[in-house]
């Protein structure tokens, strides 16, 4: 909200000194004195007198007072006609739409000054004549915004709601809908009223819309034009005015927008991130990764109201080469944080603050990603680690062929381009030559994702960091695409998997590793097999009851709900919601203990669950 | 269950919709639900259960006329939804109530839920004014809200909290009849038990007559009588839920059971290969030979009706092979 | 792809068929007599033999329905008629000045999109630093200062002190080919400012939106370098609603044109429209005004028909 004041304070002094011209001191702006043609600047005229002698600031204030109402009048009554037509067409669509939406679009069909000037042929010029000709150009403008707006609104479930609550449709248009599409209209407003003034001084500066002697600013400028040797300020006046109204305006039309349509506004995209490479270790504390990958004491903080957040908090796990390790939790439990870590892609808000993730490279090095420089990291993408997404529709670029991906990560690694049908064949593609030739709409979600799948094996990765990847995916589809996945481990012995997920039969049909995590923190780890059958942590006992599928009568469940990052218990993050716990794991936040060569829990009491 | 005439009646629904017409540009038309015959009787809780794009919602929507049908009729105690005027149907809405699958998108941002709770008691003036807030106090305790929270608005509460606040909406009106359309698909695995409980409390406290429409397979069991199972607009099987998941008899149905992920099963069955036809193009005769591990020739040449299953006379199943003994 | 082409060239038709008669609609719907409208000045009532004569000429006497019949079978001739002032052919007029105005727009687009474009790509590319600022901040600017005060300033201070250019004027490409770029760049130049500002502006803001789509990301995940990630992932995409802009902001660049011709003293079809306007000279400003909105109508066609080239799915679609 603070960012409206500036703009809209000098707003309401250009509108006050309009609004008061009739009570401020100033001379008569129609009041002629030929004697003092284009005098400059002095004590009784400060802006100095026009080719009539006129007081050039009283003309100045006047004119504010006829540009903005006729702007302000045609806008408002523009606002009114558009949003009735947009809203009714966008609502109830169909022949409604026609005769309204549609039929205002026709005025679109003409540039909007020409328009204008064939109303002013047949009405003749005169500031009725204007505002009656602006709110006609400006009204199928705000019919569109409101009727997409309407349009992206009406189909929303609380519209559909009160329908089907029995709501009168008048109700619903006035109590739902428009106030959920004010927001864009209000912005539209203040779009409408710096356009109607920049067009209404267009107009009288060709001659054709306030009528002399009343001044307007395109008047003034007009009349200037034609002494602008004599008197060159006289110009520079009336330029300076109208163009500062209008910035005014586009600034607090921008402002605006910002302050009610956040969807606008945007913050630095990922992409154009520099990297905060955490500052390197010497050699000899570098620690060396037991098999592929290892994960020690990894921490990410997100930006908050009042100071940083933990949304990552010292997670540890161990990948060995041919090994898939599922990460396993609900939202928020950071999971996908800690595969975009080990990808290097953290989202810019996020930033690392400790931890180590260390790979043992193709090349036979131990690499710290955390501590790797962009370009380094860069070589590593898609070559010795690589990634699928959850959702296949929008990871491929709509306007490149599917096999393009797929030559492109081949030539990124040096590797030659002709291997895609051979890999598009490879995850279970039916045509594959005709596929690297089909664009991405042409394919429906599973082929879709077999793409992104042989884009990521494209250089045989030693890692393949796989979030949430049959989450958009149908069932049948899905058991297919884990058949890919399960079938690709088999035939390339050496790649270790990571498989991010929040379901957990899903998980326990892949993974040879589980990693339960819960409030940005690791809570259970060990053989899948074994968490399952006998969890040691009470949540993740609580989330194999609760998922839907023993044929039992009631399902057992997890009352409360994931605490927020920002208000976590003092002590053991799932206390709260914990059947078992004691007074002791409200004050004392448990370690990771570790039980055994391969089981780990973070719990106070594991000893009597193990 | 309780025995006696159906409290809503679908006969022969189908809705088709157009894709992509425009201006002098022929639209393509896509059939989402085909010729259904659906009943369901007072207290009843029936899962209707499919894969994206099977028509499962579209159905939802019909029985509940938020959507009017391309063919067939739907019937509510013996009015037919289609010949009602407008001002009958609106009455009629207070006995009729939705639940929709995205918490965040069901409650309108700008208003407190306790305002949107009480839409239905002022729409219908089921309460006098002064008594509203109380009905509201009554219903947040009836899905295990704190009454206080009714001046709070949607953004200031969870997931699960939002799906609770319109499931207070839907029972203010006192409804005999609710849809649900994946009401807990977008919550938390450990959030999704509450409200699956929530629900399976309120509907046998209630008597509700309840269709749970779901792509989760393991979710419906818990809580409904009666499953139907679509695909590609279609019913392909129906029949008590413990039969139709102990042993389905349509293949669709055995590959879809087959298919979902389970926590303590180690061998799984090979998937069912392709992926969902286009709605604009279905195959000929029966939609899901395509993919079928067991069609014949003949399974393309025409529809199969829905017809009761061979060997257990509570159940229908669409298929050419019904009756033929299964491998 | 050629039932897309076919399918908009329809449209097209329709809708300058729809601009033919609101044109014509506008002029017959307007309570009064147009021909009394015409004739009026400084609210003296006109002498009614004048009037009956003046209709006769127009045709006002005849019914509706043939006037339209008329009105359109002319357009589908190309005849515009004779002006009212002078009698001249309107249509040869017209034919005279329309590749002039057509230059001036063509320069004026041509000079906004190479302006526009890579520093919008630019503020993009620096978010939040001082490029973007600087950048953000002119393009605001610019888009306030209307373009006739753009023109009016550019005369009064490169023409009128400093003696750089001309006030003015046009000369054929054929008589000094020198003199006639310097003419037409002057406004083509004023026109491109104000454009070049909201194609810089637009330019960003879709850069922006596809930096932070998902194949972005999925295409860094494969260690493309960034170069090769804005060159093929993110320009192209970034297109469309660059174009869309552009399509938005023809009208005002027509509508511009008649200021600036209007400022420079351009002999284009624009001034001509405007002394037809002072003049009341019915059948030109119809004319004018047709063949102004028919080309708008054309120039949006191809921009519908470069989304094509740009985007498989409308292709498809």
């Amino acid at each position: 909200m603070q960012k409206l004041l500036m703009p809209g304070l000098l707003l309401t002094v250009i509108v006050a000194a309009a609004l008061l011209a009739p009570v401020l001191p100033l001379p008569d702006p129609v009041r002629q004195d030929v004697g003092a043609r284009l005098a400059g600047p002095s004590l009784a005229h400060w802006a100095g007198q026009d080719e009539y002698g006129r007081d050039v600031l009283a003309r100045l204030v006047w004119g504010a007072r006829v540009s903005l109402s006729v702007a302000f009048a045609a806008s408002f009554l523009a606002a009114i006609a558009g949003m009735f037509l947009g809203v009714l067409g966008g609502y109830f669509r169909g022949l409604v739409e026609l005769a309204t939406v549609r039929a205002a679009e026709v005025v679109l069909c003409f540039p909007p000054l020409l328009l204008a000037l064939l109303v002013v042929t047949l009405l003749g010029p005169g500031a009725d004549t204007l505002i009656f000709c602006l709110a006609i150009l400006f009204a199928p403008g705000f019919a569109r915004v409101a009727y997409a707006e309407t349009l992206a609104t009406r189909n929303l479930d609380y519209v559909t709601a009160q329908t089907s609550l029995g709501t009168p449709t008048v109700r619903i248009l006035m109590r739902t809908l428009l106030p959920n599409i004010a927001a864009p209209l209000i912005v539209q407003f203040s779009l409408t009223i710096a356009a109607a003034l920049l067009l209404e001084s267009g107009l009288s500066f060709l001659g054709l819309g306030v009528v002399p002697p009343a001044p307007s600013w395109g008047l003034m400028i007009r009349s200037a034009r034609a002494t602008m040797e004599q008197a060159p300020l006289l110009l520079v006046w009336p330029c300076l005015a109208l163009s500062g109204t209008v910035l005014i305006l586009n600034l607090l039309c921008d402002r605006l927008r910002d302050v009610l349509d956040p969807r606008g506004s945007r913050a630095r995209p990922g992409f154009l991130r520099t990297l905060a490479a955490l500052p390197s270790k010497r050699a000899t504390s570098m620690p060396t990764a037991s098999g592929l990958l290892s994960v020690r004491g990894l921490t990410l903080e997100a930006p908050g109201p009042h100071g940083p957040i933990p949304v990552v908090r010292g997670v540890e796990f161990d990948v060995a080469p041919g090994e898939t390790v599922a990460i396993v939790g609900e939202s928020g439990s950071g999971k996908t944080l800690t595969g975009l870590a080990i990808m290097g892609l953290l989202p810019p808000a996020i930033s690392v603050v400790s931890g180590e993730i260390v790979l043992s490279s193709r090349s036979g090095q131990q690499l710290d990603i955390l501590r790797l420089r962009e370009r380094e990291i860069r070589a590593l993408r898609g070559g010795d680690i690589a990634m699928v997404f959850q959702d296949p529709s929008s990871s491929l670029n709509p306007l490149h062929r599917t096999g393009s991906p797929i030559a492109e990560s081949l030539r990124a690694h040096g590797n030659p381009g002709h291997r895609v049908t051979e890999l598009l064949r490879r995850v279970g593609l039916p045509d594959p030559s005709r596929a690297a030739r089909a664009y991405p709409h042409e394919l429906s979600g599973g082929q879709r994702q077999r793409v992104m799948i042989a884009t990521a094996i494209a250089n045989h990765p030693r890692l393949l960091v796989a979030d949430e990847p049959t989450t958009a995916l149908d069932v049948t589809v899905q058991a297919q695409i884990l058949d890919l996945l399960s079938d690709l481990k088999r035939s390339d012995q050496g790649m270790g998997m990571i498989f991010v997920s929040h379901n957990l039969a899903v998980v326990s049909e892949i993974a040879d590793r589980v990693v339960v995590m819960y409030a940005g923190q690791v809570v259970e780890q060990g053989p899948a097999a074994e968490v399952f059958a006998h969890p040691h942590h009470p949540y993740t006992a609580a989330l194999i009851a609760s998922t839907p599928e023993d044929d039992i009568d009631r399902l057992a469940t997890i009352a409360g709900a994931v605490p927020q990052p920002w208000a976590l218990p003092q002590g053991c993050s799932f206390a709260p919601r914990c059947g078992h716990a004691t007074p002791g794991c409200e004050s004392q936040a448990p370690e990771l203990f570790r039980h055994g060569e391969r089981r780990a829990a973070r719990c106070l009491r594991w000893r009597e669950f193990a | 269950m309780t025995v006696g005439a159906p409290l809503v009646r679908a006969e022969g629904l189908s809705r088709s919709f157009t894709r992509g017409g425009r201006l002098l540009g022929r639209g393509v038309p896509l059939l989402a639900v085909q010729n259904i015959d659906f009943a369901i009787r007072r207290g009843e809780a029936v899962g209707v259960v499919g894969e994206s794009g099977c028509g499962k919602s579209t159905l939802g929507r019909l029985l509940l006329r938020l959507l009017p049908p391309s063919n067939g009729r739907v019937l509510f105690e013996d009015a037919d939804l289609a010949t009602l005027s407008h001002a009958k149907l609106r009455r009629l809405r207070r006995r009729m109530q939705m639940v929709f699958q995205d918490p965040y998108a069901s409650l309108d941002p700008r208003r407190s839920v306790g305002a949107q709770i009480a839409d239905g008691l002022t729409v219908h003036r089921l309460v006098a004014p002064k008594d509203a807030a109380d009905r509201v106090a009554a219903l947040l305790r009836q899905v295990q809200l704190d009454p206080s929270y009714a001046a709070r608005l949607p953004h200031q509460f969870s997931g699960g909290q939002r799906q609770r606040v319109a499931i207070a909406r839907a029972l203010a009106t006192q409804p005999d009849f609710v849809v649900a359309d994946e009401p807990v698909s977008a919550l938390d695995v450990s959030v999704q038990a509450q409200i699956v409980n929530l629900l399976a409390d309120l509907r046998s406290e209630l008597g509700l007559a309840l269709v749970f429409i779901s792509h989760d397979l393991h979710v419906v069991r818990h809580l409904c009588d009666r499953i139907v199972v679509m695909y590609l607009g279609r019913i392909v099987e129906q029949g008590p839920a413990r039969a139709v998941f102990d042993a389905p008899a349509h293949p669709y149905t055995r590959a879809l059971l087959a298919a979902t992920p389970s926590l303590h099963r180690r061998v799984r069955t090979a998937p069912l290969a392709g992926e969902l036809p286009s709605a604009s193009k279905p195959p000929s005769g029966c939609v899901f030979r395509t993919r079928c591990p067991d069609a014949r020739p003949r399974c393309a040449d025409a529809v199969p009706q829905l017809e009761p299953a061979s060997g257990d006379g509570t159940r229908q199943v669409a298929c050419w092979r019904n009756g033929e003994p299964t491998a | 792809m050629l039932s897309f082409a076919a399918r908009r060239l329809a449209v097209a038709a329709l809708l300058v068929w729809a601009v033919a008669s609101l044109v014509f609609l506008v002029i017959h719907l307007i309570p009064g007599d147009p021909a009394e409208l015409l004739l009026a000045q400084g609210g003296v009532a006109p002498d009614p033999d004048s009037v009956a004569a003046l209709r006769e000429k127009l045709g006002l006497d005849q019914p509706l329905w043939v006037q339209y019949r008329d009105h359109l079978a002319s357009l589908l001739h190309a005849d515009f008629g004779l002006s009212m002032v002078d009698e001249h052919p309107i249509g040869a007029e017209i034919a005279l000045r329309l590749p002039r105005t057509l230059e001036l727009v063509g320069l004026a687009g041509l000079l906004a999109t190479l302006i526009g474009l890579p520093l919008g790509i630019l503020a993009a590319l620096t978010i939040g630093r001082l490029p973007d600022r600087i950048l953000s901040a002119a393009a605001g600017l610019a888009l306030s200062v209307p373009v006739f005060v753009v023109g009016t300033l550019a005369v009064l201070v490169l023409a009128q002190q400093l003696h750089w250019v001309p006030a003015g004027g046009y000369v054929p490409l054929a008589k000094d080919p020198l003199r006639h770029f310097i003419l037409v760049l002057m406004p083509a130049a004023t026109i491109a400012l104000g454009l070049a500002a909201a194609v810089l502006r637009v330019t960003r803001s879709a850069v922006l939106e596809v930096l932070e789509r998902d194949h972005v990301r999925a295409a860094q995940a494969r260690g493309l370098p960034p170069v090769t990630i804005v060159r093929r992932h993110v320009l192209r995409n970034a297109l469309m609603p660059v174009v869309t802009v552009l399509a938005l902001h023809l009208g005002s660049l027509l509508g511009g044109t008649v200021l600036v011709e209007f400022v420079f003293n351009y002999p284009g079809l624009s001034g001509y429209l405007v002394r037809a306007v002072e003049a009341r000279d019915y059948p030109e400003v119809t004319a004018i005004v047709l063949v102004i909105s028919a080309l708008f109508v054309l120039l949006n066609l191809l921009i519908d028909l470069c989304y094509v080239l740009i985007d498989p799915r409308v292709r498809h679609g």
